[in-house]
């Protein structure tokens, strides 16, 4: 049997909201903003931008919604709109003397941002000193739990250059994070 | 600390908590910003498939006819197509995230991969070498850089390449040059391209 991403429930919003129904899509976005928004986050670091980013992720795949053509699921493709603006975010961040990222990454090491802890904010910390197209990499093989080659999908290159950007990403994360206590495996 | 020791850390670390007004904010939000008479462009879902095919078969048609076209004068210069160890982007990535520091990235015929790094940066910067040694039962291919030693099946292998991009491979029980034009060493079947052109 093919595999059908979607579910009944969903394609049904997403036919809704390709005759026009804002309120389907609404819908969409309530379903799955917490999942886009926590890769915007993991992405930037920032909160504002990552509900930014969050907000023209859902605008950009209204109006590509035509071209979803169910053999991916859903969240996933919404995944990758938002994993690319990031990434252009990143670059177009980057371009302004990388200022924001600076920002960012001095923001996530702070004390009383809105982490629940210590160990999330090191590991934010961690993340926001990654090259973007290894926290992508990062974000989606370990929190998004793709596969390299979904995450090669996703990211528009080559398995093996996602399996390196991992292994070159654990080795600088395990690097950062190397004093945190882990449980011995 | 081992990968399953990082990946544990990584996913015990949680996101500040959004506030439920935010929340319920973002659909209105999205939907304010929609407009309403315009909605998403639908596929072509009248466009008859198989139009798009035969589009889709004449385009690869003329691109195979032009690729054979121009491989005799492309040869050297060639990514081995169906090995994306080759690819020039991953290479480039490679080059650039560890300069000087690449012996090799090798694959065994698993698929797995590995990165050969030298620890003080000492490889001096040349051009790419693609190189895939087969046994009959085994086969590993490799990137790597000539003076670079590679290990196939227990055996050192010395990598060298000529000024003009022919390659050299030196065993303990065999040498091959590309010049001769043979594809065998021993019992090893051996493909060697100078992966210059390509990747830098």
């Amino acid at each position: 049997m093919a595999h059908t991403a979607a579910t009944n429930d969903e394609s049904k919003l997403i036919e809704a909201s390709l005759s026009g129904d804002p309120e389907a899509y609404a819908a969409l976005v309530r379903q799955y903003q917490k999942m886009i928004r926590a890769v915007t986050f993991r992405m930037t670091g920032s909160a504002d931008d990552a509900e930014e980013l969050a907000q023209d992720a859902f605008l950009r795949a209204y109006l590509q919604l035509g071209s979803f053509n169910g053999r991916s699921k859903f969240s996933t493709w919404l995944c990758k709109i938002a994993i690319n603006l990031s990434l252009d975010w990143r670059r177009r961040e980057s371009r302004r003397g990388e200022i924001h990222s600076k920002w960012a990454a001095e923001t996530a090491g702070n004390p009383g941002n809105g982490f629940p802890d210590e160990l999330s904010r090191r590991v934010q910390a961690a993340l926001d000193r990654l090259p973007p197209k290894q926290r992508a990499a990062i974000v989606l093989t370990i929190y998004e739990n793709q596969s390299h080659d979904e995450a090669a999908k996703t990211l528009g290159c080559a398995t093996t250059a996602v399996a390196w950007r991992v292994f070159a990403a654990r080795n600088k994360l395990k690097r950062m994070l190397k004093d945190l206590p882990h449980e011995q495996s | 600390m081992n990968n399953p020791e990082l990946e544990s850390i990584l996913k015990k670390a949680r996101l500040p908590e959004t506030a439920e007004e935010t929340l319920e904010t973002l659909p209105r939000r999205v939907v304010a910003r929609l407009d309403r008479n315009d909605p998403p462009p639908c596929p072509a879902r009248g466009f008859a498939p198989r139009l798009a095919w035969a589009f889709g078969l004449a385009a690869c048609a003329a691109i195979a006819f032009a690729a054979g076209h121009w491989s005799g004068r492309m040869e050297t210069a060639a990514t081995p197509a169906t090995d994306s160890l080759a690819g020039a982007k991953l290479i480039r990535e490679m080059m650039a995230m560890f300069p000087n520091q690449i012996r090799a990235i090798a694959r065994d015929d698993g698929g797995e991969l590995r990165l050969i790094l030298s620890d003080t940066g000492d490889v001096p910067a040349s051009p790419p070498l693609y190189i895939r040694i087969s046994d009959g039962k085994h086969s590993s291919s490799f990137v790597t850089f000539s003076g670079q030693e590679i290990q196939v099946n227990g055996q050192t292998i010395t990598v060298l390449a000529d000024p003009r991009g022919g390659i050299i491979l030196a065993g303990n029980q065999f040498v091959w040059s590309s010049a001769e034009r043979t594809s065998t060493a021993g019992h090893f079947k051996i493909e060697a391209r100078n992966l210059g052109a390509v990747a830098m």
